[in-house]
């Protein structure tokens, strides 16, 4: 899952699917397989600026889109939250999959990094509140011995 | 600025792991698979069973891709397999093209109780040779070779297939796990041996392979001294 979330797309593929896109959309064509085509690489684009528009392709897919594709952008939101370390809502996104298909293998192994992360951005954050406090205190202290 | 060192930690930590988990370069090359075929012909299942020795009984459609990776040994040489399963799905065909560049290895599969699994080969070939590079091997795989009393393609018939269009060819299980390691392993094998004949070359992305070379050892250092100091 990892190497999943590591592995970026060429520019190449990503241009290509954005001509698609924006020809169909020139076109008047609103077709959700384009849509969801695209959002998929801007997900897997090395830039977060990309990430972020592919999360909200994939969120008005989710509203507007194709019925039975429905898991799978639910899924590609998890994953492009979690790219970009949003991981409280990346977390919100996998439990509703796995509410559906408790079984999925995929949505498991996604969700344990999700979990993973968050424990660890928790403690980094504990970490770091905690420096905060020392200094606080340690200010505190030194301002009463005078 | 904080962000910037919060990104480095993680990627040392990830380093980190990758390198509890599997050892540092126990391998001397890296070898990209990808496996394709229709939905439904057990592609994952085939990959779990390679990678983890199980049969899934209870497998989902894949969402896109799937990623597994195991080490095996060719001619005395470790070899990491690195392996794209792509969905079957039609909605998924277009994006899932995207893996098959810079593939070493291609693992067309069908089922050999569904005849239109196999009818669609022709299709999934002419998608592999288009996308990967002249040197792919591209190995045909009969799944559920078990079920024979449910069989609707024969054996004959694919490899003749196979035959005419220049392919590797085997019928195995993903269910009992028969011939699976071989599939991978042949596959491999061939591969292998392109790489000692001169037919590949190394030094381009798009062979689907890397090459580990010894002065790895160097750079291996650097990266024992890094896990010391680094907090995961």
């Amino acid at each position: 899952m990892e190497t999943l979330l590591e592995d970026f797309i060429s520019d190449e593929d990503l241009k290509t699917c954005e001509k698609l896109y924006n020809d169909e959309l020139r076109r008047g064509i609103r077709n959700p397989k384009t849509k969801f085509d695209y959002a998929w690489c801007l997900i897997r684009s090395r830039y977060p600026a990309d990430t972020r528009k592919g999360v909200l392709f994939m969120e008005d897919l989710f509203k507007n889109g194709d019925e039975s594709a429905r898991r799978d952008y639910v899924y590609y939101l998890a994953f492009g939250k979690c790219k970009l370390k949003e991981y409280s809502s990346a977390n919100r996104y996998i439990k509703a999959f796995l509410e559906i298909e408790p079984s999925n293998r995929q949505a498991k192994e996604l969700q344990e990094v999700i979990q993973k992360r968050i424990t660890r951005e928790g403690l980094a954050g504990a970490a770091i509140a905690g420096g905060i406090v020392a200094v606080v205190v340690g200010t505190a202290f030194a301002l009463l011995k005078k | 600025m904080r962000t910037i060192s919060r990104t480095d930690r993680s990627r040392d930590a990830v380093r980190c792991t990758t390198m509890t988990e599997s050892g540092p370069y126990n391998y001397s090359y890296i070898f990209k698979y990808i496996i394709i075929g229709d939905m439904g012909v057990g592609k994952s299942c085939l990959l779990h069973q390679f990678t983890e020795k199980k049969f899934m009984s209870d497998c989902p459609h894949t969402i896109g891709v799937e990623f597994g990776t195991r080490i095996i040994e060719v001619a005395g040489q470790k070899i990491k397999l690195q392996i794209w399963d792509t969905a079957g799905q039609e909605r998924f065909r277009a994006v899932t093209r995207s893996y098959y560049r810079g593939a070493a290895g291609a693992l067309m599969v069908y089922d050999v109780t569904r005849r239109s699994t196999y009818n669609h080969l022709s299709s999934w070939l002419t998608d592999a040779r288009n996308l990967t590079n002249p040197n792919t091997v591209i190995f045909l795989i009969g799944n559920k070779s078990d079920l024979e009393a449910q069989r609707e393609v024969p054996y004959e018939e694919a490899k003749q297939f196979a035959d005419e269009n220049g392919l590797m060819f085997l019928e195995c299980s993903a269910k009992t796990g028969d011939r699976v390691e071989d599939a991978f392993l042949e596959t491999a094998r061939k591969i292998y041996q392109n790489i000692q004949d001169g037919n590949l070359d190394l030094n381009a992305a798009e062979s689907g392979v890397q090459h580990k070379p010894q002065t790895q050892n160097t750079l291996l250092g650097n990266i024992q001294d890094k896990k010391e100091s680094c907090n995961c």
